[in-house]
């Protein structure tokens, strides 16, 4: 050590000197605070700030598109704010628990929304549902929380479905099957040719396998069943949750082997290159394929298992809900009406690229014979249900996923595997 | 003997930086191939097109320029303050008998080593209460906050072994302490400040979680979110981030080339005497 003390005095001279300095500093500090804070507090009053998650380049497109025609309308002015979705997924509690909230947010109906409207986060947007009497009963249930007022405003949805391309199954010679059977005698065909016939892509995007779980679940215990499942009203090691797996291990061999490596995106490139035979997936995927295959591609519904439990589809539901907190709610319910009129849902079912139903019924979708297929698939359905994190929590979400991929990886642990699923989803309900 | 020695290093070298390279390499090539031909060939098949329009595309639909400027906006700040205090704080520890100086030092450096994770919320709500929150003001004052402790610790080792000779003369020659500390001191840190400045530079433009902790206006946030705001919910143009990312890397790049020679003699100083 080096050390030198050039005198007491002289020291605590400079000390003080120093300690001015980082008076000066601080007072900069503040007077940046305060200038920059301005713009902050104006925008809460006057504009209404949309924070949303479609930060896809079409969705994003057709959302500035919405934003600047409302704007254009002179009912008020709003102003958009896309966020990248997983941030969006992570911070949005943040949000909504902050000081000085954005005023809307797109986001999920269901369980999610009901989760946050039961902490008094959520604006009633009861008044905004009185201009939407013609909406389906089913969707105005969905947007009402437990206390009967309504959170959420639906914009679009979209359906799950076993999509496949038409070319390779004419190749094939083969037909959509009707039910469990025709199912598994389908993949039995598919495999003598050496095609494995159930895609799927469980790298990094593994609840891509609680489609399975939702629907086998829905086809044999109901969907009523299955919301309290979710819900924490019935247990994961009860024996009708292992009738699931009981059917699920019938299919288990039929799954493409590989798709334990790849993320769906990959699956969707395997389904649409004829290296799988067919992928149950929501219509998303159809962005990560060429558009000059979106003409050759089919679906057919998840096939019946007990023609008695009344028919379910999975259909989620996008939408927005305005913070509690926002300082203008007349101008957020305003441009909340107008996205849920026919001109701005229309508008955006032109504009994304998406294969999406819009939630206005008298908004027209776009007539494409698969958008055509998959609303009478959706009006033919008895029950709606949402996805397993829509119909749960994100914070449910991981305990699924680690149940479902051990469970294609080693079937025969199945009950072990519910009973550890069992107490993952205590902790998650308690937490 | 000699040149098969020679001949199985370079071989080796040449093998080795390739595997550097590679990912690098990689991206690029993903940079220039269409959208269809990605989607239906999967990314890590070899390029059946070739388009530059990906970088128009992260430069103007992604709003490449708008997070470059904001990324500059707050990593130059960042880095001045940061070091310009740190090279304060060093100083005084390393040159002065302070009481308590070995704490200080142990503190600062123990405050580096919490993971910032588990200071994302208690960061969060401290902005909100100061009224920082949402501005590029906080996400500078974290930074500069973050990165103290670190500079502070490898300053007070640099300066701590420069002679006290020289500081002695200075003294004598009538210098006060600020003036010691601005002639003296300052450009015999040189090297280490350059070294410094350079990581701190790529730390601070490269870093994800503290903008999108303290910051939510799209218009506000710097390079690293806007590139991951590139990708959609479900489907992502592999293509258009490759693009964007290429672009973002070329500041840290320019950065590190023009302080090399800086950062080499830092890392070698105090190694021969």
């Amino acid at each position: 050590m080096s050390d030198f003390d050039p005198g007491r005095r002289r020291f605590l001279g400079h000390l003080g000197l120093a300690g001015l300095g980082a008076l000066g500093a601080s007072s900069f500090l503040s007077a940046c605070a305060s200038s920059a804070s301005g713009p902050t507090t104006s925008s809460g009053s006057g504009a209404v700030t949309i924070q949303s998650n479609l930060s896809s380049p079409q969705a994003k497109a057709a959302m500035e598109k919405l934003i600047e025609t409302f704007n254009g309308q002179g009912k008020g002015t709003a102003s958009l704010n896309t966020i990248a979705s997983e941030t969006f997924r992570t911070q949005l509690p943040t949000y909504l628990t902050s000081a000085n909230p954005p005023d809307l947010y797109t986001w999920y109906a269901g369980s999610v929304a009901n989760d946050y409207a039961s902490k008094n986060l959520l604006l009633d947007v009861s008044d905004v549902w009185k201009s939407l009497g013609d909406y389906p009963q089913s969707l105005r249930t969905l947007s009402t929380d437990a206390s009967g007022k309504q959170i959420f405003v639906p914009m679009n949805n979209y359906w799950w479905g076993f999509f496949y391309r038409k070319s390779n199954f004419a190749k094939w010679g083969v037909q959509e099957p009707k039910n469990w059977t025709e199912f598994l005698a389908l993949c039995e065909t598919l495999k003598s040719k050496g095609i494995p016939p159930i895609g799927i892509g469980l790298g990094d995007t593994p609840w891509v396998a609680s489609a399975w779980f939702d629907y086998l679940n829905i086809r044999i215990n109901g969907a009523p069943f299955h919301r309290e499942l979710l819900a924490g009203k019935q247990r994961f090691d009860d024996p009708k949750v292992k009738a699931v797996f009981t059917r699920w291990r019938e299919a288990l061999p039929y799954f493409d082997p590989k798709g334990k490596a790849y993320p769906f995106q990959e699956a969707t490139t395997a389904l649409l290159a004829g290296k799988t035979g067919m992928f149950l997936i929501g219509t998303f995927f159809a962005d990560a394929a060429p558009k000059d295959a979106l003409g050759d591609l089919d679906f057919f519904r998840f096939p019946i298992i007990d023609p008695a439990v009344p028919l379910a589809e999975e259909a989620p539901t996008d939408g927005f809900f305005a913070s509690a907190k926002t300082a203008n709610p007349t101008g957020t319910k305003a441009l909340l009406s107008y996205l849920a009129g026919v001109e701005a849902q229309e508008a955006y079912v032109k504009a994304s690229s998406g294969i999406v139903l819009p939630a206005n019924p008298k908004a027209k979708a776009s007539d494409s014979p698969l958008v055509v297929k998959g609303k009478a698939m959706l009006d033919e359905a008895k029950e709606l249900t949402q996805f397993f994190n829509r119909d749960s929590s994100d914070a449910l979400q991981p305990t699924a996923d680690t149940a479902l991929t051990k469970f294609i990886d080693k079937p025969d642990q199945i009950d072990a595997i519910l009973r550890e699923w069992q107490a993952g989803a205590e902790k998650v309900f308690k937490g | 003997m000699n040149k098969l020695r020679t001949g199985a290093f370079h071989t080796g070298m040449i093998l080795l930086s390739l595997l550097w390279l590679g990912p690098v390499l990689w991206v690029v090539v993903m940079s220039t191939r269409s959208f269809d031909d990605i989607a239906a060939h999967g990314v890590g098949s070899l390029p059946r097109s070739f388009t530059l329009d990906t970088y128009r595309q992260a430069w103007t639909d992604g709003g490449e320029l708008r997070a470059l400027i904001n990324s500059m906006i707050v990593t130059i700040p960042s880095v001045a303050l940061s070091l310009g205090l740190a090279a304060m704080a060093a100083f005084a520890l390393s040159r002065f008998r302070i009481p308590g100086r070995r704490t200080i030092l142990l503190l600062m450096l123990a405050g580096n080593l919490l993971p910032p994770q588990i200071l994302l919320i208690p960061v969060a709500k401290f902005s909100e209460l100061t009224g920082l929150y949402d501005t590029i003001w906080a996400l500078i004052a974290v930074q500069v906050g973050f990165g103290l402790g670190f500079y502070t610790f490898v300053l007070h080792g640099f300066m701590r072994d420069l002679p006290g000779e020289i500081q002695e003369a200075a003294t004598i020659d009538g210098a006060g302490t600020a003036q010691i500390f601005t002639r003296v001191m300052l450009p015999l840190t040189r090297p280490a400040l350059a070294a410094l400045g350079a990581l701190s530079f790529t730390w601070i433009f490269n870093d994800l979680l503290w903008a999108i902790t303290v910051l939510r206006t799209d218009d506000n946030m710097p390079v690293t979110p806007a590139l991951l705001a590139l990708q959609g919910q479900f489907v992502s143009s592999w293509n258009v981030i490759a693009a964007g990312t290429v672009i973002a890397a070329v500041p840290t790049v320019a950065v590190f080339l023009r302080f090399q020679r800086h950062f080499v003699s830092g890392l070698a100083i105090g190694a021969v005497k």
